[in-house]
């Protein structure tokens, strides 16, 4: 992994935080800036597990488990604010 | 010529298991259950009183909140710097950016003190409502982690001071690292789910 490439992550990373608080500072948050919300946390979340981690050189069975965790996770969360729209 | 099945899609072999001890993986994995249990229970007790939550998570300090995230990833970036100087034989470069990992675990802990200064001087507790349950609950336990996670970093960081770790030993090292990031990698969630979604 190059430095110049986790420096990249680094920023990507703060960026996408900086984006979520903003949307977060909207007066009224509507379903597809909660799903937005969702996928900016997801991206996070993956790069996270991939290169900070460093699990993108690992064997799938160790990816999954982690990958599974996030993704499972939101699809959680999804449903659960997805029900509360209806 | 196409590359064997055994490589992955960088020509790179995988490796078998993740970085550091094995045992830390098998402690990962059980945090990040209990934390997709209390994320769940979260998302679906907001359910039952979504107006509850709506308004009080608007008494929520996002701007706090934000910037705790910044430290926490500035943090896990330190560590992982750490792990690519060690690698490169560099100790003392190593043992510098695990100090400043531990730094931004100080500062994320000064943010929560005056988060939740604010609220406790303002009469809210756990018993304040439902909403206030989870919210403490969630980020002390959370917070505990950041805690624990410091004390790992502050080990590696003395074993690495004494020059201990080496481009071909570093195992320790990235035990910590691994653990650092589990940390870091549940704030991304709890953030978004209690300071911002609605």
């Amino acid at each position: 992994m190059s430095i110049h490439f986790l420096n990249v992550i680094w920023v990507a990373l703060m960026v996408a935080t900086v984006l979520t608080w903003f949307i977060g500072k909207s007066v009224q948050m509507s379903a597809p800036l909660v799903v937005m919300v969702l996928v900016i946390s997801a991206v996070k979340g993956w790069l996270i597990i991939y290169d900070f981690m460093a699990l993108r050189r690992v064997k799938f069975l160790w990816r999954a488990l982690v990958l599974g965790w996030l993704l499972l996770t939101l699809a959680v969360i999804l449903l659960a604010y997805w029900l509360g729209l209806k | 010529m196409t590359s064997p099945p055994t490589l992955d899609a960088g020509g790179h072999k995988p490796h078998v298991y993740p970085p550091g001890d094995l045992a830390i993986w098998v402690f990962i994995l059980a945090e990040l259950s209990a934390f997709f249990v209390l994320f769940a229970a979260y998302a679906f007790t907001r359910l039952k009183h979504l107006e509850l939550f709506d308004e009080m998570q608007r008494t929520l300090d996002s701007d706090a909140g934000m910037i705790n995230t910044l430290l926490l990833i500035t943090g896990s970036w330190c560590v992982a710097r750490a792990i690519a100087a060690i690698k490169r034989n560099r100790c003392r470069e190593s043992s510098h950016w695990l100090l400043a990992a531990m730094l931004t675990g100080v500062g994320f802990l000064v943010v929560k003190y005056f988060e939740y200064g604010a609220k406790f001087a303002a009469g809210i507790d756990l018993d304040t409502n439902l909403f206030y349950t989870f919210y403490i609950s969630l980020t002390m336990f959370h917070a505990m982690h950041v805690v624990l996670g410091m004390a790992i970093l502050f080990f590696v960081w003395k074993k690495a001071l004494a020059g201990g770790y080496s481009a071909h030993d570093h195992h320790g090292m990235e035990t910590g690292a691994s653990y650092w990031h589990m940390v870091d990698l549940v704030w991304i969630i709890l953030f978004p789910l209690v300071y911002i979604m609605r």
